[in-house]
């Protein structure tokens, strides 16, 4: 098992293993289970937590620990940009895509002054 | 010049299920969820590429998994080199929002039961939307050719748009490879807070945000479950307790 997780297949069965089987694991479990489960129990509210923190913290950790091309630009700049798309998304009264926007014009602009 | 007849409305004879499965297909590529969808996989896979996350086994994930927060956990978990066992409950973790998902379309996609495990497999927000959005007024017997036309659609959709993303970062100039990259990562913290209707939604945000470096920090393995855990355990009980005091 260890030589293949370090061969060229390891990614792919990572996504079968642990991509996959556990994502449908829950949209199977709900044809099974129907309609037994509410969408404001405590449960599904204790989840949508762990879901959100999780997400959340996925991004903070591209922020401060990036791998590869993101490298190229440095801490202040992959967290300036989304500081800005924050700012932009409540200026512009909640758009997200203005928050995109202006957020990308940073990161590119600032990446293409220090890179070139 | 003489005026053309009129068109007949489309609603005279029923579309049949081919019918009902083509404009599931016409409603995907005309809906806007979808075009949010498409950009977000073409980020993705410029994700992939920036991080280093192998080209097919990016197409791959999106073919297979279908669902980008399960994908960002995975492909990030794997280029920081954590165990399966690790990433598969982290995933298996965040997944866990797409059974509410399920469990509300579930009137609308009646059939069998197999057919019905198929369906499931499919759903994830994007698909949610239009589902709750264009099955409720349609007649009973077309909703599940419709769903899997849209369904369908939106996957090879999202397969395309993971290769396109990963093919352009390759391309572009490095800076708006590094753009690009970033988009799905950017998009995604918005949309949590623009989604976030409880005290335990801001919450877990906030707290997932402070307690990622901390876990990095402190060189815990699997540090994102953790995060998820202590985190959104935390977000959860502070509600609890609000709650309980108003109450």
């Amino acid at each position: 098992m260890s030589e293949l997780m370090h061969s060229g297949l390891a990614p792919y069965l990572l996504i079968i293993f642990a991509g996959f089987l556990p994502t449908d694991f829950w949209r199977w479990t709900a044809v099974i289970a129907g309609r037994k489960l509410e969408e404001d129990s405590e449960l599904m509210t204790f989840i949508r937590g762990v879901a959100n923190a999780m997400v959340a913290g996925v991004i903070m950790r591209l922020i401060i620990f990036p791998s590869g091309e993101l490298l190229a630009v440095p801490l202040f700049l992959r967290a300036g940009c989304v500081v800005v798309a924050f700012a932009a998304y409540f200026l512009c009264r909640r758009s997200m895509l203005a928050g995109v926007i202006a957020g990308e014009a940073v990161l590119i602009a600032g990446a293409y002054y220090l890179l070139h | 010049m003489p005026k053309r007849p009129k068109a007949a409305p489309e609603k005279i004879a029923p579309p049949g299920k081919v019918g009902a499965f083509l404009l599931g297909m016409r409603a995907a590529l005309t809906s806007v969820q979808g075009m949010v969808l498409f950009a977000s996989y073409v980020g993705y896979g410029g994700l992939c590429a920036s991080i280093g996350f192998p080209f097919g086994a990016a197409v791959f994930s999106t073919v297979l998994v279908l669902a980008l927060p399960s994908q960002l956990l995975l492909i990030t978990g794997f280029v920081a080199g954590n165990a399966m066992l690790g990433i598969a409950l982290a995933v298996f973790l965040s997944a866990a929002r797409l059974l509410p998902s399920v469990v509300t379309l579930l009137p609308y996609l009646r059939a069998r039961f197999w057919v019905q495990i198929l369906a499931a497999h499919f759903v994830a927000v994007s698909i949610w939307v239009e589902s709750r959005r264009f099955l409720p007024p349609m007649p009973a017997p077309e909703r599940v050719p419709f769903y899997f036309g849209l369904a369908l659609t939106f996957n090879i959709a999202s397969v395309f748009a993971t290769w396109l993303g990963f093919v352009l970062a390759g391309n572009l100039p490095q800076a708006f490879a590094i753009g690009l990259g970033f988009l799905t990562p950017m998009s995604f913290i918005i949309a949590l807070v623009r989604n976030a209707r409880d005290l335990v939604d801001y919450l877990s945000l906030v707290f997932g945000l402070v307690l990622a470096p901390v876990f990095v920090w402190l060189n815990a393995p699997v540090d994102l479950l953790w995060v998820g855990l202590f985190g959104g355990g935390a977000a959860w009980l502070i509600q609890r307790q609000r709650k309980a005091r108003a109450a």
